[in-house]
């Protein structure tokens, strides 16, 4: 099937327009699958880590959401061991006015602003709460071990 | 307005100036525009057609250009601080939201309707054009050398009406070619919307500023077509419809969005509009700025629009539906509420309002060269009788039967099946009668493979009786349930599906539609050849029914 014009164009100014710290490279033999790089924001516990997602464009997007998931392992309230994210914008919230740049940004964004109280990892949410000073030590080491560039 | 506008294209050279300006103009006079896909128009030329340029860009209340315009829900925009005083609305209990308790009287006279002030947001699209405009003009240095020239502003006479104009003959001088010293005069409030504009060099060397304006117009286009890109599928729009909350979309991205949400993609507010935008004007003025700007543009959009899907489909030109058997000559009906179906009713109906029906394959049984396959291979082509759109975007959808096929190949568009499929039909009416004459004198066989039924004996005499003597048992049968007031052939199931048709071709599919078996036996009907065929297992089944206990026993009326 022919990739839609919105895929083509948005492939290509996320080319000549790469946002800082996030990469997104479509792969040859399928143009709706990204490899996606993005920099752990300053000030997290995920500074100095580039984690690994996979991105994927359904059939049907831009009317359904992205399926976005970290391949990196990562110790984070929202995201689970297998990597899925929970992101209001990447379910409920998608519109079709968002586009691969602006979810990618949210998923960094939320890298530095954790929210344990939505969680997806109930473990590390509990832990979070509990006792956030250690556990943003777990997701610095994690960070350190899994995501060092 | 568009065809019209291409037949004057090639009169116009005869025409002297001034009527050429005036029928460039008068092209966008009106309010009602429609995209035609024929359309193949001239872009309005820098010189010749300034005025006409200007005019798209101003508000016919207060004929300044453009401040914060708003397009109002018949389409229509101008300026919102020429929106008229709101007034409260009488009488209205629902939706009863604040924003539409109050309303502005449309000040159109075609349209003279009540807008929700709600509905009346600002142009955002519309809008941002305009603050582009304003930067291309202020950007336009007065160039070293620039001569003056005299406009003149001359009213048509045709808006009496029309309090705004004033003298006859208003007369300014300006600086930078036609297109910006009429901007100029837009702005300054010197050029009435309906009024025409004369324009005269000044300049001793008798320049006329084409290059100017050219450069002008060359600019201007550049810079609003990149506000004319839809949001949804990053193409110029085509044929823009805007939201009462002032976004613009493709009319079919914004249908298509609604098939998914109700809100809109941009802000997120409730679209309180029906889903199938049927009734919702396209944005006149962005219509007619598209058209003016970059007609070859919109021409092509809309070409490309058409093929797109044709494309897309390829070779798998049919629209397909997994969902139920259906037969020809009879009935469907559909409840349609999953996206990807809305979408695909919609573009059935857009094109020759045909999909073809197929039935699930519930035991994973190999399709012929199709291999183990969600869907059946063989279905049945219906034609959209009836759509009834109900609020939420769901339909209830009526079809007929039109044909059989068979699925030769499948894929996927925008999540709904595709494929190319080839006609099923019935043998020649010579072949037919060799089946039968064949079948009747053909030596009864006596162990047939359904041995060990208590039917057996019975089934073998379907194969040697008449043609038309299956199709009188099967009336029969029919008749002799009605009489036991079989629930199967309730009143209201016989108007729904007409009573039992007396053509042998047509019976069986009737009489599929309405006896409680079960699918895998009917589907049965959908591969036959042959008239005969179909009414032997018809009658096959009646004989079955026939033998069962339950039914001999007389009172019991399970069927």
């Amino acid at each position: 099937m022919a990739l839609p014009k919105r895929i083509i164009k948005e492939t290509e100014r996320l080319m000549a327009e790469p946002v800082p710290g996030i990469s997104a490279v479509p792969h040859e033999d399928n143009l709706r699958y990204f490899d996606v790089t993005i920099d752990g924001p300053s000030q997290s516990p995920y500074e100095q880590g580039t984690f690994k997602l996979e991105l994927f464009l359904p059939d049907d997007y831009p009317m359904t959401p992205p399926k976005v998931r970290f391949l990196t392992k990562i110790y984070h309230p929202n995201i689970d061991k297998l990597g899925r994210i929970c992101l209001d914008v990447l379910k409920s919230n998608w519109s079709p006015a968002l586009q691969i740049r602006t979810i990618l940004l949210s998923i960094q964004a939320l890298l530095g602003a954790p929210n344990p109280d939505d969680p997806l990892a109930n473990d590390v949410a509990k832990r979070w709460k509990e006792d956030q000073n250690a556990a943003i030590q777990t997701a610095r080491d994690w960070t350190t071990q899994y995501a060092k560039k | 307005m568009a065809r019209p506008r291409s037949k004057r294209g090639d009169l116009i050279e005869g025409l002297s100036y001034r009527e050429k300006l005036s029928l460039a103009s008068g092209v966008f006079m009106s309010e009602d525009a429609t995209i035609s896909p024929q359309s193949k128009q001239t872009p309005l030329n820098a010189s010749r057609d300034a005025r006409a340029l200007i005019r798209l860009i101003q508000c016919p209340q207060c004929s300044l250009p453009f401040r914060s315009p708003v397009t109002l829900p018949c389409g229509r925009s101008l300026c919102r601080v020429c929106l008229p005083q709101p007034h409260r609305r009488e009488n209205i209990s629902y939706p009863n939201t604040p924003d539409r308790l109050t309303a502005v009287g449309c000040p159109f006279e075609e349209c003279g309707k009540e807008h929700p002030e709600g509905d009346c947001s600002v142009d955002v699209c519309l809008s941002k054009i305009m603050e582009t405009i304003h930067d291309v003009v202020n950007s336009c240095e007065p160039v070293p050398g620039d001569t003056p020239a005299k406009l003149w502003e001359i009213g048509t006479g045709s808006n009496p009406g029309n309090a705004g104009l004033r003298d006859q003959y208003s007369e300014h001088v300006h600086f930078g070619g036609r297109l910006l010293s009429m901007f100029a005069m837009a702005v300054m409030g010197h050029l009435n919307y309906h009024a025409e504009a004369e324009f005269s060099s000044l300049s001793n060397e008798g320049d006329d500023y084409q290059t100017m304006d050219d450069a002008v117009l060359g600019r201007l286009r550049e810079t609003t077509h990149k506000e004319l890109d839809c949001h949804v599928c990053y193409n110029m729009m085509y044929d823009p419809v805007t939201t009462p909350c002032g976004h613009t979309f493709c009319r079919k991205c914004l249908a298509r969005v609604l098939d998914h949400s109700t809100h809109c993609p941009m802000c997120r507010r409730t679209l309180p509009i029906p889903p199938s935008l049927e009734q919702q004007p396209s944005n006149v003025r962005l219509v007619s700025l598209l058209q003016g700007l970059c007609p070859e543009l919109v021409a092509s959009r809309a070409e490309a629009v058409v093929a797109e899907e044709q494309l897309e489909m390829g070779e798998m030109d049919t629209r397909l539906f997994v969902c139920t058997l259906a037969f020809p000559s009879m009935p469907t009906f559909l409840h349609i509420f999953e996206p990807r179906y809305r979408l695909m009713i919609r573009r059935s109906l857009e094109g020759n309002r045909q999909f073809g029906m197929l039935t699930y394959n519930q035991h994973g049984v190999s399709q012929t060269d199709l291999g183990n396959t969600t869907f059946k291979e063989y279905g049945t082509m219906l034609s959209i009788l009836n759509v009834h759109m109900l609020a939420d975007g769901r339909s209830l959808v009526e079809t007929m039967g039109l044909y059989r096929f068979r699925v030769r190949a499948h894929g996927t568009l925008d999540g709904y099946t595709v494929g190319r499929v080839e006609r099923v039909e019935d043998v020649s009416l010579a072949e037919e009668e060799r089946l039968e004459a064949q079948d009747i004198t053909a030596v009864p066989v006596i162990d047939s493979p359904m041995e060990g039924r208590p039917s057996t004996a019975r089934f073998n005499d379907i194969t040697q009786l008449p043609t038309q003597q299956l199709l009188i048992e099967g009336l029969a049968f029919v008749q002799k349930m009605r009489a036991h007031s079989a629930p199967w052939l309730h009143q209201r199931i016989i108007e729904v599906n007409g009573g039992p048709p007396n053509d042998p071709a047509l019976f069986p599919y009737w009489f599929a539609s309405i006896i409680p078996i079960v699918d895998d036996e009917k589907y049965q009907l959908l591969q036959t050849t042959s008239v005969r065929e179909r009414l032997k297992i018809v009658i096959g089944w009646i004989r079955r029914i026939e033998s069962q206990r339950w039914y001999n026993g007389g009172n019991c009326l399970i069927l």
